[in-house]
């Protein structure tokens, strides 16, 4: 009995110290922490310029109304104070030309330029077509907003021609058959949303991310450069080896998730997103809890990593197989948010989506209660727990030998 | 002492080792001599327990290697053909690491590296990151390893190659030293000058089969031939494979 123990806990000593050196290998690795200083510190920054773009953009039509430039209005007071009742503002330039126009459409001040040629008078008062120039640029994703600007257009034509009409006696009934009128519920907010929902399901990566050199390095590095198999003729057991070159590169994951998910949460309070119908109610406990349920989440990356690097042929070609193992995670995710899925308990049972589906929920502010937690914990630690024992069971067999 | 009878190893249709008896004994360095591809890589990893023999037996100290890996391991110091040091850590770093994986006390640790390291003169890189070693100071930093937790059994591939005439003077010293401690040397080395000036006993593989045993004088008188060199030529039954 107390041989045993002894055994177990010479045992575990081992882990730790194949752990240790590991560890403090990937801190001295300039690269490893390159990533992780990247994921950690750059991608909430990414992330949060992003939203704010987005969420600037989305409101900020309701907040400044369009602005309009136009040259010769004095010829047509009628629709300059209709464009004013649509909460268009006008603003009044003298005539330019064609270059000038170009340069301020292009700096983005005003949504179009409304030119009325000068002979725009004579021709109305003779009841021949006046002609209006309306200039605008295609590429700067005001579509919208010129739009609105051409329905007033089109508005005042209409009632222009139906005044002539009726002072022929005619009615304007005549000329209009049908009556469209479009409704769009969709508003900007509601729009991005969506966008902000599905940016958000990445705030995960950095999990895939941080470890990812550690766990090739520890594995296909170490084989390349041909000192595994020293490693594997030592009083180690398999497991003891896998294990601590997996914690290594899994704590490394879970230091760089935490600090992102952390810096992530400071900029998403601080962002108005409620103007674009979203919330963010997670407070510093809901976060905690969040972040201890996405550290298995961590260690399943780098045991899925650790797997394949560690029987890819070369370092390469390690590096190429676990950068296409990305991919994988983002899968669920993207299945559901195209098959418009509602959220359903058994979306906390998968790695990843269950770790975006979490957050999702905490950050509408409702009550969870605990078997999401739970779930998004165990799926993770679980899946990590048997590729670290597939892998372990895999380096103690003869082909793999071999291989080394 | 190591003792090996009828061990044989097949990979698919590749016989690697078709039927190997030896006896190594303590206090005694034994060459392992064959040519390459002989099966000196395949016989010191099934000695390890790193690869399962089909069959034959072996026991190192009576305990088989296949039963009991890590009692085995333990007692045996490993230089490996091709190896690579971490370049991250320092000398004394990379030796602690594997003292640790082998279970030694941390005072004893740091003694037993001051230890090796003035027996392999190796102070100078003592406290430096191996990025850059040469292959001698590379092959120093691996014996080292192989002898820091005292093994009772050495199984060294090629110990001396690439070490400049100092080195392989210390390194020679060093077995010599290790064979009057009373440890049990298996050299597998292509340098039949370091075989006449230090093994006691020669092992000669050829194809996976031992082909004979005995001193170098004994293999002389075996194939009645006075050069050593030539004798393992005849034994070997052909002119290839000894130009390493």
């Amino acid at each position: 009995m107390k041989s045993n123990d002894r055994k177990s806990a010479h045992r575990q000593s081992k882990f730790l110290v194949v752990f240790l050196k590991e560890f403090r290998e990937s801190l001295r690795d300039k690269r490893a922490l390159g990533l992780l200083a990247l994921f950690t510190l750059m991608y909430p920054v990414m992330f949060g310029y992003i939203l704010n773009q987005t969420i600037e953009r989305a409101t900020r039509a309701e907040r400044e109304g369009i602005e309009l430039a136009v040259i010769g209005g004095a010829q047509a007071p009628t629709l300059m104070s209709q464009l004013k009742e649509k909460n268009i503002t006008v603003r009044k330039l003298p005539d330019m030309d064609e270059e000038a126009i170009g340069e301020m459409l292009r700096a983005k001040k005003v949504v179009a330029v409304l030119r009325l040629t000068p002979k725009f008078a004579d021709n109305y008062q003779a009841m021949r077509p006046a002609r209006l120039e309306l200039w605008f640029d295609s590429a700067t994703e005001q579509d919208r907003r010129r739009r609105d600007v051409e329905d007033v257009l089109r508005a005042y034509n209409a009632n222009v021609a139906s005044a002539r009409l009726l002072a022929h006696g005619v009615s304007p009934a005549v000329l209009g058959p049908i009556d469209l009128q479009r409704y769009d519920t969709g508003t900007t907010a509601a729009r991005s949303a969506g966008f902000i929902g599905s940016l958000m399901g990445f705030l995960f990566f950095p999990a895939f991310f941080c470890g990812m050199a550690a766990a090739v390095d520890s594995t296909a590095g170490e084989r390349e450069r041909r000192s595994l198999e020293v490693l594997m003729a030592q009083p180690v057991r398999t497991w003891q080896l896998v294990g601590g070159k997996w914690l290594a590169a899994g704590s490394l994951a879970v230091i760089g998730i935490t600090l992102e998910l952390i810096l992530a949460h400071i900029g998403l309070s601080w962002l108005p997103l409620e103007e674009i119908g979203m919330s963010w109610r997670m407070g510093w406990g809901d976060l905690a809890m969040l972040c201890l349920a996405s550290v298995p989440l961590s260690l399943f990356a780098s045991a899925a990593q650790v797997t394949v690097a560690m029987n890819a042929r070369s370092f390469k070609e390690a590096q190429s197989l676990v950068s296409m193992l990305m991919i994988v995670p983002m899968l669920p995710g993207l299945v559901v948010s195209m098959m418009e899925l509602k959220t359903a308990t058994w979306m906390y049972a998968v790695p990843m989506l269950s770790n975006q589906t979490l957050m999702r929920e905490i950050s509408k502010g409702g009550e969870l209660g605990l078997l999401p937690y739970v779930l998004t914990f165990a799926c993770s630690a679980l899946a990590a727990l048997a590729l670290v024992g597939f892998a372990s069971w895999r380096m103690k067999s003869e082909r793999y030998v071999l291989a080394v | 002492m190591i003792e090996t009878h009828e061990v044989r190893k097949q990979f698919g249709t590749v016989q690697a080792l078709g039927g190997v008896s030896f006896t190594a004994r303590d206090g005694q360095i034994t060459a392992l001599l064959g040519p390459n591809g002989a099966g000196k890589t395949t016989l010191l990893r099934t000695l390890v327990g790193m690869l399962k023999r089909d069959h034959g037996s072996i026991a190192v100290d009576g305990v088989d290697p296949e039963r009991d890996p890590l009692t085995v391991r333990s007692n045996i110091g490993f230089l490996t053909d091709q190896f690579g040091l971490y370049e991250r850590l320092s000398t004394r770093e990379y030796l602690s690491y594997f003292g640790e994986l082998n279970g030694m006390e941390r005072a004893d640790l740091r003694r037993r590296i001051d230890e090796v390291s003035e027996m392999l003169a190796m102070d100078d890189i003592l406290e430096r990151r191996s990025k850059g070693f040469s292959q001698g100071q590379r092959i120093k930093v691996a014996l080292a390893r192989a002898l820091l937790h005292r093994p009772r059994h050495l199984l060294l591939d090629e110990p001396t190659r690439g070490l400049d005439v100092m080195s392989t003077r210390a390194v020679r010293q060093a077995l010599v030293s290790l064979r009057a401690e009373g440890c049990c040397v298996v050299m597998a080395t292509h340098v039949m000058q370091e075989v006449s000036h230090l093994c006691d006993d020669v092992i000669v593989i050829a194809k996976g089969h031992t082909v004979a045993q005995g001193s170098p004088q004994q293999l002389c008188q075996r194939t009645g031939i006075a050069n050593l060199e030539d004798a393992f030529v005849s034994l070997v039954g052909t002119d290839e494979g000894i130009a390493a």
